[in-house]
């Protein structure tokens, strides 16, 4: 099983999809920025801190050596769950903070593919999976910079799909809805309400009448990284409860 | 009773066979209609799903004898070649009625009963050129499209009843649909395709069982393993 390289593993997200992928019996790398903990899941799942800034091209390279040099192997499935997201309306959000998400978000998943791509090569092939964001399909009010991010991480799983399934790299992306993590702190701060006042305007927005939990979104991305899918790539998929959306 | 039950349509070969084998390997045991013989199914039916007579029928009995169906793949389907201006009405009208017709049949048959216990699955088998066209396929195409519609449809309509509706649009798949001097299996066409060869019978069948078994927060939607032919 591949050593797998999964961004934002300090989160609620990234801590299910490493779990799963320890649990499938993959050797985990786990990344997410300096300072945030990452020792305790490492033991928990035997694998391998790794962190750096995704924003950082250095240091996502090195990262990625250091990796290697730890397994004893190349990466051969990425996993990119690093994001930031801010609430804030468009016209007074500050810039800086703005391109922050814009550089972690995308330019994260990006720098990520790139710093790997050489060493799936090198090994005959491998496994992205980006996730991605209903709301990189939908857009969201006050979350334009979020939106922009994934709609950014939409494409370029497309292009990549594209361009690298000649190299036996498949790239494909998950676009869930709102997932029941921490982060639903944010959206409750944004809206002044208790997390459960807002985790329940959310559910009601849901045809299976729920949010998602990170270990279903988890297991979309543990499907996707399947080496039994050679010819699934540039696709999309949508793990949100059947909630209407542009087509992507 | 045992293991759970689930329906396949067009059982006996191609995407609908590996479905049969991928369930069975999961602990299911599947009842398989179709034209011809399932020799995989655990039990076989002879049916035309476009009859809806006789799906009604097959299902009665099948839940009769071997308890309630608790997902349905809706695998049957025929392919042609057929430009526009050659597609005769009874073509036309007969590609919708199996591939249209037959997860219509199979849905109301089987869903009655899913609602009313809470729960249950179906998976269609549409096709990558349900969303991105095709040539010479346009009836193919349309009846394809029209299942996308319907199982958007009956996503929304039964997602508060427990009941998750799903498909898989699958691009050019090496099954017998595809004839030996088929266009889909020349080299010149397979270089256009970034993956460089045709999708798997196997791999179909492992995206309609994750939608079945793991996907439970996904609902109305189109998983395309297709080669990168549709991105």
């Amino acid at each position: 099983m591949a050593v797998a390289l999964i961004t934002g593993a300090g989160g609620g997200l990234g801590t299910a999809v490493a779990r799963r992928l320890a649990a499938g019996g993959h050797l985990v790398a786990l990344n997410d920025r300096p300072g945030r903990p990452l020792t305790a899941l490492a033991a928990e799942l035997s694998g391998v801190a790794a962190p750096a800034d995704v924003a950082d091209p250095a240091a996502v390279t090195a990262m990625v050596a250091e990796i290697e040099r730890q397994t004893g192997e190349q990466i051969g499935l990425l996993v990119t769950g690093a994001a930031r997201m801010t609430m804030a309306p468009f016209a007074g959000h500050d810039l800086a903070d703005w391109w922050r998400t814009i550089d972690v978000d995308l330019g994260g998943t990006f720098g990520c593919a790139q710093a790997v791509m050489p060493g799936m090569v090198e090994r005959g092939g491998g496994r992205m999976v980006f996730v991605a964001s209903e709301w990189g399909l939908t857009g969201w009010p006050d979350a334009t910079a979020y939106s922009a991010s994934k709609a950014g991480v939409v494409a370029l799983a497309k292009s990549l799909g594209r361009e690298l399934a000649p190299l036996g790299i498949a790239v494909n992306a998950v676009a869930p809805s709102v997932i029941d993590t921490p982060r639903l702190e944010v959206d409750a701060a944004a809206a002044g309400v208790p997390v459960e006042e807002i985790r329940a305007r959310y559910a009601a927005r849901v045809p299976l009448g729920r949010i998602a939990t990170p270990e279903e979104v988890a297991e979309a991305i543990a499907f996707l990284a399947d080496d039994r899918l050679p010819t699934l790539v540039g696709q999309i998929l949508h793990v949100n409860g059947g909630t209407a959306r542009a087509r992507a | 009773m045992g293991a759970r039950l689930a329906l396949v349509t067009g059982a006996a070969g191609g995407i609908g066979a590996a479905m049969v084998r991928e369930l069975a390997a999961r602990g299911w045991r599947t009842a398989g209609l179709d034209l011809r013989p399932a020799p995989d199914a655990l039990h076989s039916v002879g049916v035309d799903v476009a009859d809806d007579g006789q799906v009604a029928a097959a299902v009665r009995r099948i839940e009769r004898e071997l308890g309630p169906v608790e997902a349905a793949v809706c695998a049957a389907g025929h392919y042609a070649i057929v430009p526009v201006s050659d597609i005769d009405w009874s073509e036309w009208t007969r590609m919708l009625r199996v591939h249209l017709g037959g997860v219509v049949n199979v849905c109301r048959a089987v869903v009655p009963g899913m609602v009313e216990r809470g729960r249950g699955d179906v998976v269609a088998v549409t096709s990558d050129l349900a969303i991105g066209g095709g040539h010479a396929e346009a009836h193919y195409a349309a009846a394809k499209g029209a299942v996308i519609g319907l199982v958007r449809s009956l996503a929304a309509e039964l997602a508060s009843s427990g009941v998750r509706v799903n498909a898989v649009a699958p691009g050019p798949t090496d099954t017998p649909l595809l004839a030996p001097d088929s266009p889909w299996r020349r080299p010149a066409f397979l270089q256009t395709l970034p993956t460089g060869r045709l999708t798997s019978a196997e791999e179909v069948a492992l995206a309609a069982a994750y939608l079945i078994e793991d996907g439970t927060f996904c609902a109305g939607e189109i998983l395309s393993p297709n080669a990168g032919a549709v991105i």
